[in-house]
């Protein structure tokens, strides 16, 4: 090495790699370092890439149906809605009313699942270690009632083209009241734990802030636009499965920092249980499955329909060529795009700031690799 | 009022106190599994059977093959010869590979007669992946796994 | 409007002798109509029946006839189909268009870019890009046909959202984005061959040559 001073630095190039606690996943993220001072990232993805759009046009409408659940495993129930209300508005069928309401208060309760996993990963990031066991112990609840309903927990496959494959169980209505009135302390717990804590929020106000504006050019939806000021929600702006007939608000904050999408993320799980609170007690009689033939034909045609995931606007594409096979299905996934704003968001902060920013992006890498 | 909160920590005792008030026993939520099985629910969708009629012995698949044509990933087959006494279709061997199963419940759904079912047996494992495609007997009888004493 | 299955009777010389053999020749060798699963049932004397197409109807609005004044010849159809318009328009004023869009009908979010292929058409890429405006509450699409090889300006400098999913469609089909800040592989490994979207490979290649060389597996599957 020549003349360098002893203090001279220069750029360093350090890989955040695949396998790390804190990428929610397997993502890669080069970071360009300055010291501890980030000057750009390279987000590299792609690991756990499985092809979905091209088995999407190898299997039948129906047969697809499972496959949905596994991109955004955390909140497999959105999913899956938002495939079948592509598919029902190609063909063009009417989903009865009851399945309607059903589909509300399940994919509700998604959203509290996928928030509070949120939470807890999110918080164990910044070194909380506590409310990732409380947050999973209120998830377990949640995924009880999405076993008892589908069979499974996870990956639920619980609607299916057209309305229900399940009626509900027994019992349903008054598990749902039930963890209505038993959640609601509980977010008041994360709230005490974490909302007025010194340490979050010095690790979180003035984080990765990003404006209502940049949001808009990046193409970021859902909470993150939320936390900037935008007043956005699909399920107000284009309802969907009857979310026109229920009464909830829509949180926003101003400043798009870190902070504010943590507060605006536990005032949706809050509102989630409004929506749940009104759709239970209004749960009207009738069929489950609309007209649907047994065998799955649109007409050639193509729509779009998106719905408002836990993540963002996760939107459907099926482009159909009249046969029972789609001719091209695209998944428009918000976790894809909100992380392009990774660059944009961690520019000059620390490496401890990527953490929470990766964080409070809420991304699941199935979605975001497909 | 806010300098003395922040120099006595309350934010953080106040957390610190949610902590404590969860250390009381009732709130141990830990399963010890091999002990204690958890009790899935009814429409849990776990190993596959196939059903039998209780009454003659005789098994109830109509050898459709609707199941098959449901699965996503093929992975059912069936065959059956047919039975010029009685006209109808009679199964001979069914074979489904559990290692590709997504237990997605499609099969369920399509058999009309409910013969095949998705259990709520869970416990599936093997020590070889061909003990993983289960055969017409495996499938009616269901997986056995080896019970341990704890 | 049937450009979805262009039997390309109108400009390219019958490709159909050459490509039609493919769907197991249903009867009659007319196949005329190099397209897919409407056959005309095994009636061998019965008329070829057209290639169904979409049925859209035309959409006539406000913001319709603002385009079609603005771009006029570039603009080949407007029309909406279950209640979702889209609009086709040539290949290189698809920019300008998404520029008045944004500036003038306050179309500010660029929701998707994607592609369609349809490989027996001479155009055979469907580029489509759908767009969002906030204060209108509405939603738009607009696509475009290209040709193999041929390479769009990219969307980058209109809307910074099309990063990342332009460089998706170079991963998925093969197209360049002609100006793109970044154009490379997003989703699989940079070195790899191949465009899986594309209707002419199946689900089952896989680039077996790098596979060989960086898993060690010696077939894909």
């Amino acid at each position: 090495m020549s003349e360098t001073t002893f203090l001279d630095s220069t750029e360093l190039v350090l890989n955040m790699g695949p396998q790390h606690p804190s990428t929610h996943g397997v993502l890669r993220v080069i970071l360009k370092l300055d010291g501890e001072k980030v000057l750009g990232t390279d987000c590299v993805i792609g690991y756990l890439h499985r092809g979905v759009e091209k088995i999407g046009e190898n299997r039948t409408y129906a047969q697809f149906n499972p496959y949905v659940d596994r991109m955004d495993y955390v909140a497999a129930i959105s999913n899956g809605l938002g495939y079948c209300l592509a598919v029902e508005k190609l063909l063009s069928v009417e989903v009865p009313a009851r399945a309607q309401c059903v589909r509300v208060i399940l994919t509700e309760l998604n959203r509290i699942a996928s928030h509070l996993l949120w939470l807890g990963t999110h918080a164990l990031d910044i070194g909380a270690i506590t409310p990732v066991f409380y947050c999973l112990r209120e998830r377990e609840e949640a995924l009880k009632i999405f076993e008892k309903y589908c069979g499974a927990r996870l990956t639920t496959h619980a609607f299916r083209i057209g309305g229900l494959q399940y009626e509900t169980y027994d019992g349903f209505e008054q598990d749902i009241r039930d963890f209505n009135k038993w959640f609601l302390p509980k977010v008041d717990e994360y709230e005490e734990l974490l909302t007025n804590n010194r340490i979050w929020v010095g690790r979180l106000k003035g984080v990765g802030i990003l404006s209502g504006d940049e949001c808009k050019e990046y193409g970021v939806t859902g909470p993150v636009l939320r936390a900037a000021g935008v007043k956005w929600d699909i399920r107000k702006a284009l309802p969907y499965s009857g979310y026109e007939k229920y009464e909830f608000d829509i949180p926003i904050r101003e400043n798009g920092d870190t902070y504010d999408r943590y507060i605006v993320r536990m005032q949706e799980m809050r509102q989630s249980v409004r929506i749940m609170a009104q759709a239970v007690e209004a749960i009207p009689e009738g069929p489950i499955m609309g007209k649907v033939g047994k065998v799955i034909k649109p007409a050639v045609g193509e729509a779009y329909v998106s719905i408002e995931a836990p993540k963002g606007e996760l939107g459907y594409y099926v482009v159909s060529d009249g046969s029972t096979q789609p001719y091209r299905l695209r998944v428009r996934p918000p976790s894809f795009v909100n992380l392009q704003a990774l660059d944009r968001m961690v520019a000059g902060g620390l490496i401890a700031d990527v953490v929470a920013i990766i964080g409070t992006l809420d991304i699941v890498l199935g979605e975001v690799d497909r | 009022m806010s300098l003395l909160k922040k120099v006595f920590l309350v934010d953080l005792f106040q957390g610190l106190w949610v902590t404590f008030r969860n250390q009381h026993p009732k709130y141990i939520y830990t399963e010890q599994y091999p002990a204690e099985r958890p009790k899935v629910a009814e429409r849990y969708r776990g190993a596959p059977r196939l059903n039998i009629n209780p009454d003659n012995g005789e098994t109830l698949c109509i050898a459709c093959n609707l199941c098959a044509l449901a699965c996503p990933e093929t992975l059912i087959v069936v065959t059956s010869e047919r039975n010029e006494a009685t006209k109808r279709k009679e199964l001979t061997t069914f074979t489904y590979d559990t290692s590709r199963c997504m237990f997605c419940g499609l099969c369920e759904d399509a058999c009309p007669v409910d013969a095949l079912e998705l259990t709520q047996d869970f416990e599936m494992a093997t020590y070889t992946r061909e003990g993983q495609i289960w055969d017409r007997q495996t499938l009616e009888e269901g997986p056995k796994p080896t019970q341990y004493k704890c | 409007m049937a450009d979805e299955q262009k039997p390309g009777g109108s400009e390219a010389p019958p490709p159909s002798g050459s490509e039609a053999p493919k769907p197991a020749a249903k009867p009659a060798a007319d196949a005329a109509k190099a397209a897919p699963p409407k056959p005309a049932a095994a009636a061998h004397p019965a008329p070829p029946k057209p290639p169904a197409t979409m049925a859209a109807t035309p959409w006539d609005s406000d913001l319709a006839r603002d385009l079609k004044t603005h771009f006029a010849e570039s603009i080949t159809e407007t029309s909406t189909y279950l209640g979702q318009s889209f609009l086709v328009a040539k290949p290189d004023s698809v920019i300008p268009i998404l520029e008045y869009l944004k500036l003038e009908a306050d179309f500010d979010y660029l929701v998707d870019v994607t592609a369609v292929d349809w490989p027996k058409r001479a155009e055979r890429f469907d580029l489509v890009y759908i767009l969002y405006s906030f204060s209108r509450n509405e939603r738009i699409r607009v696509k475009t046909h290209i040709a193999e090889g041929f390479k769009p300006e990219t969307a980058t400098g209109v809307h910074l959202t099309a990063n990342w999913l332009e460089r998706e469609v170079y991963d998925m089909f093969g197209i360049e984005f002609a100006g793109h800040p970044d154009l490379r592989r997003i989703l699989l490994p940079e070195e790899w061959q191949g465009f899986p979207l594309r209707k002419d490979q199946s689900i089952l290649k896989q680039d077996d040559r790098w596979v060989q060389e960086n898993l060690g597996i010696p077939s894909g599957q």
